[in-house]
Order: structure tokens, then C-alpha cells, then sequence
């Protein structure tokens, strides 16, 4: 009952942190455009890298963006991690080996959920095959990083011990995860494991299962508290910052924030002598 | 980087840098460099890579100098991770900070790294990992200082603080890694913030950037140091020069209230290339435009130096301009052929120096492909009938998304234009970026002309590589912006292009004044030249 515990409070751990992340950096000030080109969201333009500053008197134009295009964008960096791919191929399919396992692994996860309720062969070979593959593509992926960090002196320069430690940690989980798979194909402590979460009845896990569910939901506290979280970093990296093209126009909602930010007193001051006050006076 | 400062961590060598095409492929081909003085060894930071671009970055005499030194620098990070003395910069930092996966998408992306041979200096994320361990070393998870420099740290020293800074001038910003970047991380943004503790909290900054540069244009109005009657002298000989080389009389309008356009040149215009001012005024007047120039201080320069350096620069200097657009009672302000102009004025200036001071703001080049689409400025094409190359400003492309009016000019008047590869968004910089342009102090130039620049010139070479060897046939780079057209004249000149093989080079209004049906001679001085 212990381990259920520990998984649920890893779960709720994962999404508090998660989300406390993304509340710290939604609730930064406003920052100065720092936007790159393509703005996918570019109606019509985003494909070449154009924008609404193409156009003269733009700003008495209607602005036209498109969030098809954008989210057809945001799929193909989700899905395929596409920047990787294009411009860093050898790093990508052992980065892409990870992260695909770990998207099979959470939809390992919902389907052991589906199966709680749905009794289908189909859905067991699917748990299987999603399970097997996941916790193979994430061992490979991470102990290929691992090694490649270790031996490649291009990689291993700019590797700090945490960052090694990160990838032994997805290992670890991985491999013992791995172990389990070979001892159970089908998953069946996955299905004991989802039973009793939801039902709260005590499953008795082997003590590798155990071993690894342990570190398993050890791992998942620990992801949001590391630059692991880059799901969330990615989505103000792209959204709030590169794709944030919203121009200052009298009375819009960017107005309106430029006029709610100059009520802030700052309370500092930069100490080089071309700031007011900061001048040395010579004798 | 901690290491003596009797250590060079590396010597520049043309050997290893990347090849470049013919005619320039060989070593014996290309100028021979030279050796720094000795007295910017001995007074500057030459220790890095054998280049010194900052004056007053200089060694302290005591320990306790070095003590300041370190220890204010550390105290200029923590405002840097402040959201009080930062508030305009600090998510994205925090980001581009915080993610970076180390995959090194971005090295390939970068035009410096490749061109030195892949020295590991110039790798996008050096600097930035130097700066990344400092902080993590020093700040907390908040941004707050939570030790004193300990003057045994093996990693930070007056040597490494020093190093750092020069190699926040060996990006120029450009930011085509961070373009690559799988997590949409920024490079550029990390080398810019560098600089901005150096001046911000040091007033540690390259001389053309800061004391010739924003002081200078807030104290005179102009960072040429041209004072309003300078500039009013220098509108009486442009004027004199076009109808000298037009036979067309041009009153170039000047502090006009209340007409439709404010049009702000970079100055350095006035100075180098008076030729281009005036084709704006020509095809302005053609066109029949309500125009006007302003001569109040601030008025009659776009340029923003501290938008690749000092925050608090790039303020004063954008309401001032902006402010002189109001009085004026214009309805807009178009900006002139001046990369980072455009970009401090349209965007980086957007959110920070409008609200009371809002006029909008425009490009010049959407402006003019109007005029071309609309057949109010007509082009006879045979008078451009000569090979013609665009080189995209990273402000316009990269940084603001203007790609296309500036191409579609170029089709109606260039018959023989062709793109270069990689063009638009993608471009590279033209080795200029980020304050290098102008940056011709100590031994900083041939950095500039031999490292930054070297991809921009190999892809000119390939994009005139089917005549380049004939010199009869005029090459024509067209550089649609003060800082990029200045970078590539010194190429030229470095390399003797424009002697030996006929690489010319200017901006896109001078292209189309030359290409004006109703004008009966050259406007290019090199058409005159070839006439004559």
C-alpha cells in the first residue's frame, strides 16, 4: 500500500511542480519583443519567416495569425523533435529513442488505465507492445546519451556530474524497468499496479517490481525539479518569448500591460557611472 | 579561461580557418595577419584569442582592484537575475539560462564557429557555459549572490572575468543558433546580457559603442558626433550632389510639421555613403511623397548602439527619437536603410519607450515595393543588367520577418539577381552584427574582416562564382543596411575584391535610383567610372 501511496504522491508530485514552474514563469514581468523568425503563426508568412512588418501601415491592418499553422508547428517539435533532427542527426535518434520511450510509457500508462475498465486482448497486446518498446527506447536512448557524454570529447567538455547523473537516473529506471518486462511480457504488475491505485486494494509486487516502481516514482518527483522540465521551459521559450510578436498599439492589451508595468518602482540600480546619480565627481 | 594571463588560449591562423572559395583559396591569397601590438598585450585582453575589441577593459595593478573587479562583476550577475533591475529581459534569460540540453544543435548554425575551423572559443555555448557555472557557482536558485569571491577559486579570476568579456564580442548576435535551437533556447541573448553587467554595472564597453557611440549621440544627437548644423551642411552638399549627378533639383524637406513620414537615416549614412540619403530623396520626391527630415538632436540619427550592449542606453536614445517624431506631429516614422535601427526602433523599443511617446514605426522596405507594385516609380531593368546579390540583414529577416518586399524589388529591377545561399530567414550575418561594424579599435578589425565576416564572403564568392573572374562584368552586393554595407566595404578592401575582381557593393535605393526610368545616366559611381 506504501509503493500506491509513493506513486500517487509522485504523480501530484510531477504536476505541482510542473505547474509551479510554469505559474513562476507566467508570473514574470513583461519583457521587451525578443522574438525570432519564422513565427509559424504568421498567417500566409510564417513558412518563410515573414511578418505582419511586411506590410506598410500595418498597424491599422487586422492582424492575421493562424493557430493551425502554429500547432501544426508545435506537433512536429512535440511529435519528432524536429530542430534536432534537421540540424543535429546523430544526437537526435538517441535523444528521440528517449524521449519516443517516454511517450510510450505514458501511453503505456493510460492504456493499463482503459484496461481496468475494458477487458480486450487487443488492449493487453497493445499495453505490451507499448510497455516493451517504451522501456527499450528510453534504456538505449539514455545509456546511449550516457556514453556518448562520456566518450565524446565535443559532448563530454560541457557535461557536469548532474547532468551525467540525470541520464543514469533514466537509466536506472529504464534497465530495472527492462528486467521486469523480460520477467513479465505482458505487463501483468502494470495491471496489479493500475488496479490498485484506483482501487486501493494491496498488490504484492516481486522485489524488482518494487525496486522499480521505487525508483520509477522517484524519478518523476525529480524530473520538474531539474532542466529536465523543459516541457515547460519549451513552452515559454517558444510561445512567450520567440513567437511573442504582439505589437504595442494605443488601447490594446499590450498597452494596457506597458501602462500597468510603469507603476513598478524599481528598486535597484545598475552601479556604472553613465546612470543618473551613479557619476563620480572628480576633485 | 581562469588560466595566467601570459596564456593565450589560442593564436589565430589562417591555416585552420575555413577554406574560402576561389579566387581566394589559398592562404598566399589572402592578406597575411598580424601581430597584436605590444602595448595591447601588455595593457588589454589580447590572452583570449590574440584580440582586443574593449579599451578600458584593462589589468588592475592591486589584488584589491582585482577583488572589485571580480566582485563587482558578481554583483552585476545578480541584477542581471534580478526581476527588480531586470524586468525586461528576465524570462527570456532565465530560459535560455536554465534549459540548455548541450546537444550542440546550435554550434553548426553559428557562422564564426565553422569559419575559424571549429575552435572551441567560438562555440555558441562556451560563453555561455563559462557564465552558466559562475552563476550557478555564486547565485542561488533565486538569483541571489550567496558568497564573496573566494580568491582561491580556481575557475573565476580577473583572468576569466576578462576573457569573458572580450568573447561576449565574438558573437554578433546574430542569432541564427538559437533559430536551431531544438528547445528555443538563445545564445546571443546570454553573450548580450554578459555585455550588459559589463556596462551596466562596470561601464566596462567597446569605445565605438559606448563613449563614441551612445554618449556621444545623446550629447551631439548623432553617434558620428554631426551636431544639427553639421547635418544641415551636409543636407546643402547632398542636394548639390543630386543635381550634380541627376540634373534634378531637391529640396530634401527638413523638420516639416505635421507631414505624413519622418524618414530617420543611420547617420553613418551622411558621412559614408551621402549617395544613399539622396537616392531616397529622389525616389521619394518622384513618387510625390508628403516627407520629411528632422535636424533636432536625436532626430536625424536611427542608430541604437545599445541595443547590442546597454538597456538603459537603448532607452534614452529610442524615446528621444521617438519624442522628436511627436513634436514633429508626423504620422509615422519611416526607418532608413539601417538593420539594427529598425529593430530597436519597431521592436526591441516597442513595449519600453512608446506609451506617451507612441508614433508608429515602419520599414522603408514594404514602403518602397509599394511604390514599385504600384507603378508610382517606374524602372527601365537593362540599366541594372549585371549580376546582383542580396545580403539579408539578420534585424530584417532573423529578428523582425521583413523577407520578401526587398526581393520582390529586386525581381523588378535586377534581371540578373540571384540569391544566395543560405538566403531570407535563414541568411548568415554579414560578420558586422552586433556593434563589429563599427568596432575598428585595437587589433579588433581583423577579427572582424579575417573570422566574422569570412562565411558572408565565401557566400558572395559562390554567388558570383560564374564570373567572378571577369572583371569587365560589375558584381553588385546589394546590402541594404549601414552597418552590413560597412562590414562588407571592409571586406572588399581587406581582400582587394573591388580591384582585382569588380565586387561592388551599396544598398538597394541606390540600385533602384540607378534602375529609374526617367533618369538618363548612371547613378552607380562604378557605371560612371566604366563610362568614362
Amino acid at each position: 500500500m506504501f509503493l500506491v501511496i509513493f506513486l500517487y504522491i509522485a504523480f501530484l508530485a510531477f504536476i505541482g511542480f510542473s505547474l509551479k514552474k510554469a505559474y513562476d514563469f507566467a508570473k514574470m514581468p513583461m519583457h521587451g519583443r525578443w522574438e525570432l523568425y519564422p513565427v509559424p503563426k504568421e498567417k500566409g508568412r510564417g513558412e518563410y519567416g515573414g511578418s505582419y512588418l511586411e506590410e506598410t501601415k500595418w498597424y491599422e491592418k487586422p492582424r492575421e495569425t493562424s493557430l493551425v499553422a502554429e500547432i501544426i508547428d508545435m506537433a512536429k517539435e512535440i511529435i519528432f523533435i524536429k530542430k534536432l533532427f534537421d540540424n543535429q542527426r546523430p544526437f537526435w535518434w538517441l535523444s528521440y529513442s528517449m524521449h519516443l520511450g517516454i511517450y510510450a510509457m505514458i501511453a503505456w500508462l493510460v492504456l493499463l488505465f482503459l484496461a481496468v475498465f475494458i477487458d480486450s486482448s487487443l488492449l493487453n497486446g497493445l499495453i505490451a507492445l507499448a510497455g516493451g518498446a517504451g522501456i527499450i527506447m528510453v534504456m538505449i536512448g539514455s545509456i546511449g546519451l550516457l556514453i556518448k557524454r562520456m566518450v565524446n570529447p565535443e559532448f563530454k567538455m560541457y557535461t557536469t556530474g548532474l547532468e551525467y547523473f540525470n541520464l543514469f537516473f533514466l537509466f536506472a529506471v529504464a534497465f530495472t524497468g527492462f528486467l521486469c518486462f523480460i520477467t513479465d511480457p505482458m505487463f501483468q504488475y502494470g495491471h496489479d499496479m493500475m488496479g490498485s491505485m484506483l482501487t486501493f486494494f494491496p498488490f504484492a509486487p516481486s522485489a524488482l517490481v518494487t525496486l522499480h516502481l521505487v525508483l520509477a516514482g522517484a524519478v518523476i518527483i525529480y524530473i520538474p525539479l531539474t532542466k529536465m522540465s523543459h516541457y515547460v521551459g519549451k513552452f515559454f521559450s517558444f510561445h512567450k518569448v520567440l513567437w511573442d510578436n504582439d505589437p504595442y498599439l494605443p488601447g490594446n492589451e499590450i498597452a494596457e500591460k506597458v501602462a500597468a508595468g510603469k507603476s513598478y518602482k524599481q528598486k535597484g540600480q545598475w552601479s556604472a557611472p553613465h546612470y543618473p546619480g551613479n557619476q563620480k565627481i572628480e576633485n | 579561461m581562469s588560466k595566467p594571463q601570459d596564456v593565450q588560449l589560442s593564436t589565430p591562423n589562417l591555416a585552420d580557418y575555413m577554406e574560402l572559395p576561389a579566387p581566394y583559396n589559398t592562404i598566399e591569397s589572402q592578406p597575411a595577419l598580424k601581430e597584436p601590438k605590444g602595448s595591447w598585450t601588455e595593457s588589454n585582453i589580447t590572452f583570449l584569442d590574440g584580440y582586443a575589441g574593449i579599451e578600458n577593459l584593462v589589468r588592475p595593478k592591486t589584488k584589491e582592484e582585482e577583488r572589485e573587479f571580480v566582485e563587482k562583476f558578481l554583483s552585476g550577475m545578480e541584477k542581471s537575475f534580478s526581476d527588480d533591475t531586470n524586468r525586461g529581459m528576465i524570462m527570456p534569460l532565465l530560459l535560455s539560462f536554465e534549459y540548455c540540453a548541450k546537444c550542440h544543435t546550435c554550434s553548426e548554425g553559428c557562422h564564426v564557429y565553422p569559419a575559424s575551423g571549429y575552435n572551441e572559443l567560438y562555440r555558441p555555448i562556451y560563453r555561455s557555459e563559462v557564465f552558466r557555472r559562475i552563476a550557478k557557482k555564486y547565485l542561488d536558485k533565486d538569483g541571489k549572490l550567496i558568497k564573496k569571491w573566494d580568491e582561491n577559486d580556481p575557475d573565476l579570476n580577473w583572468e576569466t572575468l576578462a576573457r569573458l568579456a572580450e568573447l561576449a564580442y565574438r558573437c554578433n548576435l546574430c542569432r541564427r543558433c538559437a533559430q536551431q535551437c531544438p528547445l528555443g533556447l538563445d545564445n546571443a541573448l546570454l553573450a548580450k546580457e554578459i555585455r550588459k553587467i559589463f556596462s551596466q554595472e562596470m561601464g566596462i564597453a567597446p569605445k565605438p559603442l559606448h563613449e563614441k557611440g551612445t554618449m556621444n549621440q545623446l550629447k551631439t544627437g548623432s553617434s558620428t558626433g554631426m551636431s544639427k548644423p553639421a547635418f544641415l551642411d551636409v543636407i546643402e552638399f547632398i542636394e548639390e550632389d543630386i543635381e550634380e549627378k541627376t540634373g534634378r533639383k531637391i529640396k530634401m524637406p527638413i523638420d516639416k510639421k505635421g507631414a505624413d513620414i519622418l524618414l530617420i537615416h543611420n547617420a553613418g549614412e551622411f558621412m559614408a555613403w551621402p549617395q544613399n540619403p539622396a537616392a531616397f530623396a529622389i525616389l521619394f520626391e518622384e513618387a510625390g511623397l508628403d516627407w520629411t527630415l528632422s535636424s533636432d538632436i536625436l532626430g536625424y540619427d536611427s542608430v541604437n548602439y545599445g541595443l547590442w550592449y546597454d538597456d538603459y542606453q537603448a532607452k534614452q536614445i529610442g524615446t528621444g527619437q521617438f519624442k522628436v517624431a511627436k513634436e514633429l506631429g508626423v504620422n509615422r516614422i519611416i526607418i532608413g536603410e539601417c538593420g539594427h535601427a529598425h529593430r530597436a526602433s519597431m521592436v526591441s523599443m516597442d513595449r519600453g519607450a512608446t506609451g506617451s511617446y507612441y508614433v508608429p514605426r515602419e520599414s522603408f522596405l514594404p514602403l518602397l515595393w509599394d511604390l514599385v507594385r504600384t507603378g508610382k516609380l517606374k524602372f527601365d531593368p537593362s540599366k541594372n543588367n549585371f549580376p546582383v546579390t542580396l545580403h539579408d540583414p539578420c534585424n530584417y529577416v532573423r529578428s523582425m520577418g521583413i523577407v520578401k518586399p526587398q526581393r520582390e524589388i529586386l525581381k523588378v529591377i535586377a534581371p540578373q539577381f540571384r540569391e544566395m545561399t543560405p538566403h531570407g530567414v535563414d541568411n548568415y550575418c554579414c560578420g558586422g552584427g552586433g556593434g563589429f561594424a563599427i568596432m575598428n579599435n585595437l587589433n579588433f578589425a581583423e577579427f572582424r574582416n579575417t573570422l566574422s565576416t569570412r562565411m558572408k564572403f565565401k557566400q558572395i564568392l559562390d554567388a558570383f562564382a560564374d564570373t567572378i573572374e571577369n572583371t569587365e562584368i560589375p558584381k553588385y552586393i546589394c546590402a541594404p543596411c549601414s552597418n552590413c554595407k560597412g562590414a562588407i566595404r571592409d571586406i572588399l578592401e581587406y581582400y582587394g575584391a573591388t580591384a582585382k575582381y569588380n565586387l561592388q557593393y551599396d544598398g538597394l535605393v541606390e540600385l533602384m535610383v540607378n534602375g529609374l526610368a526617367s533618369l538618363d545616366r548612371p547613378y552607380l559611381e562604378f557605371l560612371l567610372d566604366e563610362e568614362d
